[in-house]
């Protein structure tokens, strides 16, 4: 910065010191910045290539027939393991494994985040303190104990499921998954709205409360119309946390029917028949990243600044 | 029976104790100013009528029925606050509805409670919009419509002008003021601020420390101050509060004024409060407003005992509508109000004219006033 902003042309005659300076920084900038893109640079293209043509060619060349072909191999034909139906089924998989995880985990966070900050009670910061732990809890380190606790629950969803003959989801892979993302991601859901609603005005909550309304009213009405932006960071947060997961899925889900999309394009690229179909590779791995890339670009939106302007002072 | 009784009043925070035993009461329609520096606990008392904070101590009764244990929403109240707490996701008209909303008020009479109170404060052409789109006024004026539309027995303010700037809040006191008086509400309200204090209340309670220094009308708490402090903190300019001593005996008593490289001023009191006699010769604060210190010819004519000093006058103040003079008086600088045309240099000698009717004596060991 200070860079750029020294103002003082160091000579009259010849290039100024200030655009040499201003040369280096760009040109640094725009080096790393293709340094960067480099490799999303090279999947793009490559999926969108023959197979031929990536034999042959070069890894940075543009297609010369760009075809759909390798994208639709991916979502439809392409083989996981010993199944050969694309990897729609799994991208599906992921989908109904994130949404219900991020949307609950996001709700759960915000009601911490109230009572944490507007309903103290003796002892709130221990509670915040052991909640802020769960953030720094090493994944690997639970992956046994939670195999042993998801392990129980699917055996207490067998004795539910032959008493009333429906095991409320326990035991399945994708509920599993879910309840496992809800329980590592409240750390961070409930950092985040404490941190919001700490500086979100408790006058707004008492007036609230002279109005009459109750503790969920309030939450309804007054706090959540008001947290879009920390609303929003969280849930891009969270989407792409589990989104890319790998570890939880393989291990709780890393076989059958349930498999999320991360372990099946792993399995994509693992299997093994002959040639190594890199252009579908490439084509699956952008499949597999482009939902974050979206609720990126949908969500992003709502960044906005000043959303509480108006609430309090003049 | 009063209104509003306040009863042995105390609220502690662990070992602290904010307030230590409040006793106040307020007649129907009354207009009660909570006054004070900040940390003086007139917040707390305050919420503590709102029911925002509990009470560890005593009782508060409203119209006979005692509320330490009610739900704000039960008590019958409407707040203002200080910083208006519109909610910035409803438009105004949302805003001034949402009690009777979380009441069940049907739509159709919530209209009509809305369009009267926006009618009252003039807002009728703001109903649609959102809190961020109204300026400081506005908003001012829309959390007093949401405080109306309830039309409580008990109207609370917190600070309420204390984020306008100087102009607007002269404004929106006069508008408050009219409002009392046209709706004839029961009003307690709080402020740092002694000149709307004096201009509002009907009743003034300043508070220090956690405790009611003095409570009543405005005129007792401005002309007959119970002590120090409270002669210090109500009125602007402050009271000029002289050190001095009691000079004479019996009946003719006359305090005596030190200056510095002069003869010190001697003023003949000529009906000393009673308990002045036990002071004879030892220390204590004179007490004197501003405007009872002034130019010979802008002395209160009827007053009945005006004595007259000659002063070195140090510093002139032209305010437009008066003069303030400073010169020094037993090592203090002392504040005389002038008229604004009073001829007046300086630097120079010029004759003072003390009204002594309007003089008060304070014990500098106990604070307190000597009667």
């Amino acid at each position: 910065m200070s860079v750029i902003a020294t103002p003082a042309r160091q000579s009259t005659g010849g290039i100024s010191a200030r655009t040499v300076n201003r040369i280096v920084v760009y040109g640094l900038l725009a080096l790393f910045a293709l340094f960067y893109l480099m490799p999303l640079f090279v999947m793009l293209v490559t999926s969108f290539k023959t197979m031929d043509e990536i034999q042959n060619g070069n890894m940075l060349a543009l297609p010369q027939a760009p075809t759909f072909e390798p994208w639709l191999k991916a979502w439809g034909e392409t083989c996981v393991g010993l199944t050969c139906a694309g990897i729609k089924g799994y991208f599906w998989n992921s989908i109904k494994m994130v949404v219900p995880a991020v949307l609950i985990s996001t709700l759960l966070g915000a009601i911490n985040g109230y009572v944490l900050t507007k309903w103290r009670f003796r002892g709130h910061t221990v509670v915040f303190g052991l909640m802020l732990f769960a953030c720094f809890i090493p994944f690997q380190s639970v992956l046994l104990p939670m195999a042993t606790i998801l392990g129980s629950l699917g055996r207490f969803g067998v004795t539910l499921r032959n008493a009333t003959g429906f095991s409320f989801g326990l035991g399945n892979p994708t509920v599993n998954l879910v309840f496992v993302h809800v329980v590592y991601g409240l750390g961070f859901t409930t950092l985040f709205f404490r941190n919001y609603y700490e500086a979100f005005p408790t006058e707004l909550v008492k007036a609230a409360q002279v109005d009459g309304a109750s503790f969920f009213q309030i939450f309804r009405r007054i706090m959540l119309p008001n947290s879009m932006p920390i609303f929003v960071v969280t849930v891009i947060y969270q989407f792409t946390n589990i989104w890319n997961d790998f570890l939880f899925a393989s291990a709780y889900a890393g076989t059958g029917d349930a498999m999320p999309m991360t372990v099946a394009l792993n399995n994509v690229v693992n299997t093994s028949t002959g040639v190594v179909e890199y252009n579908v590779n490439m084509a699956a791995a952008m499949i597999a990243a482009l939902p974050t890339l979206l609720v990126y670009v949908v969500a992003g939106r709502y960044f906005v600044r000043g959303l509480m302007a108006g609430a309090v002072k003049g | 029976m009063a209104f509003l009784e306040i009863d042995g009043l105390r609220k502690r925070f662990g070992s602290v104790e904010i307030l230590k035993g409040i006793d106040l009461d307020l007649e129907k329609g009354g207009f009660l100013v909570l006054v004070g520096p900040s940390g003086c606990g007139k917040s707390t008392l305050l919420n503590t009528i709102a029911g925002l904070e509990t009470i560890t101590e005593g009782e508060i009764r409203v119209d006979g029925r005692t509320i330490n244990d009610l739900h704000p929403s039960k008590r019958d109240i409407a707040m203002v606050f200080q910083s208006y707490a519109l909610y910035p996701n409803m438009t105004v008209a949302g805003n001034i509805a949402f009690g009777m909303e979380m009441r069940g008020v049907p739509a159709q009479e919530r209209q009509k409670a809305i369009d009267k109170v926006a009618k009252v404060l003039q807002i009728g052409h703001l109903l649609q919009r959102k809190p961020s789109q109204l300026s400081g006024g506005q908003r001012q004026r829309v959390a007093m419509g949401r405080a109306l539309v309830r039309d409580p027995k008990l109207f609370l303010f917190d600070e309420p002008l204390s984020n306008l700037d100087a102009k607007l809040r002269v404004d929106m006191r006069i508008e408050i003021k009219r409002l009392h008086a046209t709706t004839g509400t029961t009003i307690v309200y709080v402020t740092h601020d002694q000149i709307e204090a004096m201009t509002l209340a009907t009743k003034i309670a300043v508070m220090r420390d956690g405790e009611v220094q003095q409570f009543g009308t405005p005129a007792e708490i401005y002309n007959n101050p119970t002590n120090l402090f409270v002669a210090d903190f109500m009125g602007s300019p402050a009271m000029n509060l002289i050190p001095a001593t009691i000079d004479g005996n019996g009946n003719a008593l006359s305090v005596v004024l030190q200056r510095e490289a002069r003869e010190p001023i001697s003023l003949r009191l000529a009906d000393a409060p009673t308990g002045l006699s036990a002071f004879h010769s030892k220390p204590i604060i004179f007490g004197v407003r501003p405007e009872a210190l002034t130019d010979p010819e802008g002395a209160e004519r009827n007053a009945s005992n005006i004595a007259t000093a000659d002063c070195h006058i140090e510093v002139v103040e032209p305010a437009g509508s008066d003069t303030f003079a400073v010169t020094n008086l037993g090592g203090k600088a002392v504040v005389a109000r002038l008229r604004a045309d009073a001829n007046i240099q300086p630097g120079t000698v010029t004759p003072l004219a003390f009204n002594l009717t309007k003089a008060v004596f304070f014990d500098p060991a106990t604070e307190n006033r000597i009667v």
